[in-house]
């Protein structure tokens, strides 16, 4: 496996500012130009400057209040939006109606005799419960004591993962397929190929990503994770491919977190695969 | 100049914010539970719109004042937890640059968006812009902007702050208006000057510019802000004539919220001149001022 984290190579290349960006600095400059010009007009007539500011401030008032409702309502019709709502409330619901019982037991079975699988199913409560602090020494007493539990490698991966820690997540992924292939349905072939693509190895991650497709199918997560790692790694028709299996209407009802990924892919679609 | 700079580099500037903070408390009286003397905090630099023209220090002066002892614990408490951690990853030199300009930044958006003679005290403008320097971090080190929405830690940030600007509408008297506006400074200071560059990048050289001058626009807006009839009233003491006439009638519109139409009476303006003369006295007398 590549060394994950290390910074890509190459020379700073300079590019031109596109057209959106010129347009949001020409504006920027406008209004840095207002506070001077009316300070000018001030001078030789205060009260038009008073007027000046009067009649902008309601016009701009209007203008705002226009664009808001306008953004409004295109954020409620742009996929992501409702997507995202979907996911949050899903989480808040899970938060909500599950409560901190089963982790309370488990950690109190630990108390009578300290095992790597008590220690894992402690770390692996916790992690669902989002308690990161309590999960992360749970799971690396449980790997301490059996260095081999996939299960152990796997969940430690995802907290990694959650915190940002790449490398870290990368490796335990690894371990955990390599010590049982198709680990969670292949979830950590999965989050294996995503967290390579993030540390800018993108050849690897396509590999990764392919392989797991192939072995287990793939959801709107996994093309649509495919498709970014393809546009890294310059295949602008193959995450165009990928991007439209992830956009197509789901056969079943599927998961808010699928949801989400068929979103984006939507969007990116939209892009003509761009990033 | 070099080593001066390192070893500037090494001092704990947080520890030093956090060390002015409770100096000036102990100064101005804002121990107890009570908030602190007007009149004292004015002296220690407290903020109010119609002081930015005569004492532009005061955009800075009032983040290191507070209002009592639960407005300090709050602040310092919060300076404490997100304060060394990034000051390490940023060093202190440019986290002091953070502090200072997010600081500025409140006070610039207190300065323009609230009431006239509203004071405003306290650094919550200033670790607001702490929390907006984070979010630039988190979006730079991600592969596009909103990678870092992924991971849980950058996230709990998000949740944070809308929970804090949440809190701020919810209390009446605490300023969000200066909270926003040391949020969006702390967060487009970091943005492009103080995170390092990447390769392949687009020049940030036109936009640090641009947000630059619009930042020196903004606090020049302050210091003269021609549309309000506190700073028009100063500007008529001293001139007569035709001038003397614009700026009665400038004075009248401002107060009035240009609700006196398009030519106003001169004997009407100089009436409500007058009138504006006099609750200015009454507002510093009663302030302290």
């Amino acid at each position: 496996m590549p060394e994950v984290g290390a910074p890509a190579e190459g020379p700073r290349v300079p590019v031109p500012l596109p057209a959106g960006q010129r347009l949001a600095l020409l504006l920027i400059w406008l209004v840095a130009a207002v506070p001077p010009a009316l300070w000018l007009v001030s001078r030789s007539d205060p009260d038009l400057a008073v007027q000046l500011v009067h009649r902008g401030t309601v016009w701009v008032t209007r203008l705002a209040l226009g664009a808001g409702a306008v953004l409004a309502l295109a954020a409620l019709l742009f996929p992501p939006v409702p997507a995202w709502l979907r996911l949050r409330w899903n989480e808040l619901r899970l938060s909500l109606t599950s409560d901190r019982g089963p982790l309370l037991r488990a950690m109190g079975e630990l108390e009578h005799f300290a095992s790597a699988q008590r220690h894992y199913e402690v770390g692996r409560l916790a992690l669902l419960r989002r308690e990161f602090s309590l999960a992360l020494p749970h799971l690396q007493a449980a790997l301490e004591m059996e260095p081999d539990m996939a299960a152990a490698h796997h969940h430690l991966g995802l907290a990694m993962f959650r915190h940002g820690q790449l490398g870290v997540a990368a490796a335990a992924f690894a371990r955990a397929e390599e010590l049982d292939p198709g680990h969670a349905f292949g979830d950590a072939l999965l989050y294996l190929g995503r967290c390579l693509d993030l540390a800018d190895h993108h050849q690897q991650a396509v590999e990764v990503l392919r392989k797991h497709q192939a072995r287990h199918g793939g959801g709107h997560r996994s093309h649509y994770w495919l498709g970014l790692a393809l546009l890294a790694a310059g295949d602008a028709h193959g995450a165009a491919d990928a991007f439209a299996v992830a956009a197509a209407p789901p056969a079943q009802k599927i998961t808010a977190e699928e949801n989400w990924f068929r979103a984006l892919a939507r969007v990116r679609r939209w892009r003509g695969g761009a990033s | 100049m070099k080593d001066l700079l390192q070893h500037a580099d090494e001092i704990p500037v947080t520890l030093v914010v956090a060390l002015a903070y409770a100096t000036v408390a102990i100064l101005t009286g804002s121990i107890g539970l009570n908030f602190a003397d007007s009149e004292k905090l004015f002296a220690w630099g407290s903020l109010a719109p119609m002081d930015a023209p005569l004492q532009p220090w005061r955009l800075l002066s009032y983040a290191f004042v507070h209002a009592n002892l639960v407005h300090l614990v709050f602040n310092l408490s919060f300076l404490l937890n997100i304060g060394p951690a990034l000051e390490r990853s940023m060093g202190s030199l440019k986290f002091l640059a953070l502090y200072v300009v997010a600081a500025i930044g409140s006070g610039v958006a207190v300065c323009l968006l609230y009431e006239v003679p509203q004071p405003v005290v306290g650094g919550s403008g200033a670790l607001f812009g702490m929390m907006g320097a984070l979010v630039a971090w988190n979006m730079h080190s991600g592969r596009h902007l909103f990678a870092f929405l992924e991971f849980e830690g950058p996230r709990r940030l998000m949740s944070m702050i809308v929970a804090n600007l949440v809190i701020g509408f919810l209390i009446p008297f605490v300023s969000n208006t200066g909270h926003i506006g040391g949020l969006i400074t702390g967060f487009a200071v970091t943005f492009l000057f103080l995170t390092p560059v990447r390769r392949g990048i687009r020049s940030r050289r036109p936009w640090q510019i641009a947000i630059a001058a619009l930042f020196a626009s903004l606090t020049f807006a302050c210091i003269v802000p021609v549309w309000r009839w506190d700073w028009l009233y100063e500007q008529g003491l001293n001139e007569t004539g035709a001038r003397r006439q614009s700026i009665e009638r400038a004075v009248a519109r401002s107060i009035s919220g240009d609700q006196l139409g398009e030519q106003i009476d001169p004997e009407l303006a100089h009436l409500y001149y007058q009138q504006v003369g006099g609750l200015l006295e009454t507002l510093r007398k009663r302030r302290g001022g």
